[in-house]
């Protein structure tokens, strides 16, 4: 599924390179070249794919490498340090260890023990109102007493669609079809199931995007309104170049700290996805492969993913 | 003398792939810096280049000049595609007393529901008389707000609630239209993956069942390399998967290009989404009321595509 059909198009073109009689400058090329048209293909930015193709040119100068050395091996290792620095979105040390620390509690943004609020934003139409019964009903499985917030007051149906599906995931939900305040909605539902005791509460707010101002400066008083523990980004797996920047701007209006890929059970290759996750510095938490809530809910944690694969991929490359 | 020189300048010029390759390169890379499929803008490049190779250069452009102009002119040809006059349509069919049948059908999420209302106000400003059919039965929350739009245009809804066969629903809205002289009935449907057989085969029995003057693929400009998939496969689906002993299969007749106006110049998705299909963008969904429906203008199109 999601980046197995870019590993292998990576692997492939390394095998490609590994076939060659003489390892030049000409035969790099050719090697990056097919590794840049399969990234492409998957819909990672093409900004981060230039530098990626330029960082390891700078890294294996071809020419100068010592008769010695096995050029093959420094050319992989380059390409894959480099894929992985991609991937990982360049985010700091203290980011990187707090979401592997997570990831290897398996608690993926939330620890129990404290009640914690959970916010949902991203684009029109990404999945956000799906996912969260989603999540909701994952976490009410781990032994969670999650709860939903309809801050969404823009769109039509919006409150029925979140309704319907916490009903038939058996999880409480607070929404109304008269104020037209998703602060205040939020506000008050995240207060009413605080005095209730729920340990989760979950908010799920309209989509948005960043040409709209106004659209923004609401999603900010809503997270003013509600001050949440987690901003889940949650991103269409089939986005394309767009991504980049979308995600950007939302890391830059709220404190963004967890992406949730959505529709990969389609044909999406996720690497707009990918591409997110660079601009949002925050690691992938869960990705969504169906339209009901119990549809296996598969787990994802980034860091562990994308070193799985690259290990994956190293292996059929027969790297050491 | 002039004249002479030009010719024989440009005599001595004929181009080869080497001399237009770095041009078409840096092409490449532009279209898919704007969402354009890997795929489509490779193919686009190649015909570039063979229309050009052999050609002799004018003595006062220099290659990128004749590229870009060259780029222009297929972009353009690709973009502009004959798409039906829906009024007029409509009109003809009202004359036969019978009502006008949109289907729209897409990947979840991407604005059906929302440029169908659209939609109906289009056409509710031209004084029709519009119905909207609710036949997405799966996602919940659809049939709301389908109605919430309703009210709000103050136009009929035919609903059957949820879990209902949807190809029966639209059978009904349909009669019901008929019989209520409306003029057109839009029919919504629910989201569904290109790739997920059983949906597809009832989307495509769906479109036979019902025999839809239009076929409306809804794709959103976010989209990027997956637009070219869904196009194919959705076109695929409507004419393999079309009931046996169907006598013509329906294929996509146009295209509703949605969420344009969140991809600044990012607009590539268009050209995959012509070029995978051959059907114009009939529609461009370029906001969230009412009013945000555009017609595609090709010309700022190519001039996002290629500055
Ligand atoms: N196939 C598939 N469909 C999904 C998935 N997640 C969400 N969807 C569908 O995508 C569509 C949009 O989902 P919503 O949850 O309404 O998206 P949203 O982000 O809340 O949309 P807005 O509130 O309008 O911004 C619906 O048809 C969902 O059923 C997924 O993982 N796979
Ligand atoms: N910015 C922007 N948002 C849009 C546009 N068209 C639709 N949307 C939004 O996209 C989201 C999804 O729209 P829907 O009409 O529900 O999409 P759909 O394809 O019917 O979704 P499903 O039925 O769940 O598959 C909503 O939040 C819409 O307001 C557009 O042109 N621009
Ligand atoms: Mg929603
Ligand atoms: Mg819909």
């Amino acid at each position: 599924m999601v980046l197995n059909e870019l590993g292998r198009g990576i692997t492939s073109a390394l095998a490609s390179m590994a076939n060659a009689m003489v390892i030049d400058e000409a035969a790099l090329d050719e090697c990056l070249k097919e590794i840049c048209k399969a990234l492409l293909q998957s819909d990672v930015n093409v900004k981060l794919v230039a530098a990626m193709r330029s960082n390891v040119k700078k890294r294996v100068n071809v020419e100068e490498l010592a008769a010695g050395l096995n050029k093959r091996k420094i050319i992989e290792k380059a390409v894959f340090d480099e894929i992985c620095a991609m991937l990982d979105g360049g985010g700091d040390g203290d980011e990187k260890k707090a979401a592997a620390k997570d990831g290897a509690s398996g608690s993926y943004g939330v620890r129990k023990g404290k009640p914690h609020v959970v916010m949902f934003v991203g684009l029109q139409g990404s999945g956000k109102t799906t996912t969260c019964t989603k999540y909701a009903y994952w976490h009410k499985k781990k032994g969670w007493k999650p709860a939903l917030v309809c801050a969404d007051t823009f769109r039509a149906g919006a409150f029925d669609q979140l309704k319907q599906n916490a009903t038939k995931a058996q999880i409480p939900f607070y929404g109304s079809y008269e104020e037209t305040d998703p602060a205040v909605i939020a506000q008050q539902g995240v207060e009413l199931f605080r005095r209730e005791g729920r340990d989760l509460i979950i908010v799920d707010t309209s989509g948005r995007h960043k040409q709209e101002a106004a659209l923004f400066e609401e999603m900010r008083q809503v997270a003013e309104a509600v001050k949440p523990d987690l901003a889940v980004f949650v991103m269409d797996g089939s986005i394309g170049q767009a991504a980049f920047d979308q995600a950007k701007a939302f890391k830059e209006s709220v404190e963004v700290g967890a992406v949730i890929v959505t529709k990969l059970d389609g044909h999406a290759k996720g690497g707009g996805a990918l591409s997110a996750v660079a601009a949002t510095k925050s690691p992938v938490i869960f990705y969504g492969t169906g339209r009901g809530h119990q549809e296996v809910f598969m787990l994802l944690e980034a860091y562990k993913h994308y070193a799985k694969y690259a290990t994956q991929a190293l292996k059929a490359a027969n790297i050491p | 003398f002039m004249s002479k020189l030009a010719l024989r300048v440009a005599g001595s010029s004929a181009l080869s792939r080497e001399d237009l390759q770095p041009a078409l390169d840096d092409m490449q890379r532009k279209l898919m810096e704007r969402n354009v499929a890997e795929e489509i803008a490779a193919q686009v490049c190649d015909s570039v280049a063979k229309s050009l190779v052999g050609k002799a250069l004018s003595s006062f452009t220099g290659v990128r000049a004749f590229v870009l102009r060259a780029f222009e002119d297929s972009l353009s040809g690709i973009l502009n595609k004959r798409a039906v006059d829906v009024l007029h349509d409509v009109q003809r069919q009202r004359a036969k007393g019978r009502p006008y049948v949109v289907v729209f059908c897409g990947v979840n999420g991407v604005g059906k529901s929302t440029n169908l209302a659209k939609i109906a106000y289009w056409l509710g400003q031209h004084g029709l008389k519009v119905q909207l059919a609710a036949c997405d039965t799966f996602r919940a929350g659809a049939v709301e707000q389908l109605k919430t739009h309703a009210m709000r245009l103050g136009v009929p809804l035919y609903e059957r609630g949820y879990e209902k066969d949807p190809a029966k629903v639209a059978a009904e809205a349909i009669r019901v239209a008929e019989r209520d002289g409306r003029d057109v009935v839009l029919v919504d449907t629910a989201g569904r993956m290109q790739d997920n057989e059983p949906l597809m085969r009832a989307l495509s029995s769906l479109i036979h069942v019902n025999a839809p003057n239009l076929v409306l693929f809804v794709g959103e400009a976010l989209v990027g390399n997956d637009a070219v998939d869904q196009l194919v496969k959705f076109n695929r689906a409507l004419h393999d998967l079309a009931p046996t002993g169907a006598t013509r299969a329906h294929m996509i007749d146009g295209i509703v290009l949605t969420k344009f106006d969140t991809i600044d110049d990012k607009v590539g998705a268009a050209l995959s989404m012509v070029y995978a299909s051959g059907a114009p963008v009939m529609f461009v969904g370029c906001g969230q009321t009412y009013v945000d429906l555009k017609k595609l203008n090709v010309r700022s199109v190519v001039r996002a595509l290629l500055q």
